[in-house]
């Protein structure tokens, strides 16, 4: 059954009150919610390369009611987010119904533009508009030593324009009081902002959260390899407490007050 | 629930980038990047992300206001056209249609900016206008 009678069924039957998914118009497909009132929308719901986090806009109308149910269109990133945000109950999975789409590479099947899929690799923009002083941010990870590494890390932040796209596109990002806008911490009217206290506070937020999805790299006017970021504090979260966020619905080893420390405390480069 | 977005351009610059509004119900929730606009690409900077605030502003002027007696008045649509109209040609008849000048702005369209010097040119008779982007 394809996905148009499959969301037709859904809102039919009352199992979804909306059901978010895309939609063409004027040559861009961007996303929207098809209702039981307005079925014949769905002649133009469309699947594709577009990716927009459409779990995140799935918060926002649950935040406006709490008991509506929400059917969405689902990749693997999308499923990993829902996963994040059923556990920090910023979502009910009882309220939600998922249909999956496949975003496997393959020749019948464009697949979004992810590089989840191939681990540790630069995205396709980046590739094709090489920044200056950036061969590929993995390379240096990887080859270069903690100094140069930190003053790699430093230019890479400096070059922030303090849009706060990143926090605002990802799926995960959804405090109330988010301390990247702290005057404490991150001092207002300055730009570059707090370098480098603002990427790194966020990075140790996104510890035991992100579910890798790439959206705020994309989103990043300044091309900093948030993404790296991330995976990089990800991958001791993983190697230490054995937690991968998104994988299900187990709740991040953060949200969990421990009795003692088990961690030695170590100095900062180390981790850059 | 009725939830859509409209694409639209960003007003708070030339750039022109792509935007996604986000309504539910009518209201604008939050802005988005558009992302397959071939000017920003799905990226925007921290005023186009907050495009929707001014939007929802209770700030924001709803009617036309006259300076009367002193202080702002709200007032209609024709009233202040006219009221415009009046004072424009009062100057003009005074002191000649190169004593007004009309500065245009990156926030409205090209189509708006188009017929503000149209009206500057063949209305006032002035060839007094500029844009905010030279400022
Ligand atoms: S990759 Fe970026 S946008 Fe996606 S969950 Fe991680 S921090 Fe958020
Ligand atoms: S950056 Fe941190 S505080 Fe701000 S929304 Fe994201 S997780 Fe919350
Ligand atoms: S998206 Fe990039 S430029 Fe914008 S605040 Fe985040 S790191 Fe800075
Ligand atoms: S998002 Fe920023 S750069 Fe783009 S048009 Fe708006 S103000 Fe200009």
């Amino acid at each position: 059954m394809d996905i148009i009678n499959q969301v037709e069924q859904l809102l039919e039957q009352g199992k979804v009150d909306i059901f978010i998914g895309y939609k063409e118009l004027d040559g861009h497909v961007i996303p929207h919610g098809f209702t039981k009132e307005n079925l014949d929308e769905l002649k133009d719901l469309k699947t594709g390369e577009t990716r927009y986090s459409l779990e995140k806009m799935a918060t926002h109308l649950a935040k406006k009611d709490k008991d509506l149910k929400i059917g969405i269109i689902a990749r693997e990133c999308n499923k990993r987010a829902l996963n994040c945000l059923y556990t920090w109950n910023q979502l009910n999975p009882e309220n939600m119904e998922i249909i999956n789409v496949n975003c496997c590479p393959s020749r019948i099947k464009i697949h979004a533009d992810c590089s989840y899929l191939e681990p540790k690799k630069s995205g396709k923009f980046k590739k094709e508009h090489g920044i200056e002083f950036n061969n590929d941010p993995e390379e240096l990870m990887e080859k270069y030593d903690n100094n140069e590494r930190f003053s790699r890390w430093m230019y890479e932040f400096n070059k922030c324009i303090k849009c706060y796209g990143c926090r605002n596109i990802c799926p995960v990002c959804f405090c109330s009081d988010c301390s990247l806008e702290d005057p404490d911490l991150v001092e207002t009217g300055d730009l570059p902002p707090d370098v480098p206290i603002f990427h790194l506070v966020r990075a140790s937020h996104m510890a035991g959260r992100c579910i890798d999805c790439g959206l705020c790299e994309d989103a990043c006017p300044a091309e900093i390899p948030l993404r790296l970021l991330y995976r990089e504090i990800n991958q001791i979260v993983s190697d230490v407490f054995d937690y991968q966020p998104g994988q299900n619905m187990e709740k991040s080893p953060f949200t969990v007050i421990g009795d003692k420390v088990t961690l030695e405390p170590k100095p900062m480069d180390t981790l850059l | 629930m009725n939830y859509k977005f409209v694409p639209s351009v960003c007003s708070y610059c030339g750039t022109g980038c792509g935007v996604l509004f986000e309504v539910i119900d009518g209201k604008i929730n939050s802005t988005l990047p558009l992302k397959s606009h071939p000017v920003n690409k799905g990226k925007l900077c921290i005023k186009g992300w907050n495009l929707h605030e001014y939007i929802n502003s209770f700030m924001r002027l709803k009617t036309p206001l006259i300076k009367k007696d002193g202080r702002f008045q709200k007032a209609t649509w024709d009233e202040t056209i006219s009221h415009t109209a009046k004072n424009f040609t009062k100057i003009k008849d005074q002191f000649g249609p190169d004593s007004i000048g009309v500065l245009v702005s990156a926030k409205i369209s090209n189509e708006e900016n188009y017929l503000a010097q149209k009206f500057t040119r063949a209305v006032i008779g002035t060839n007094n206008v500029d844009h905010c982007a030279r400022l």
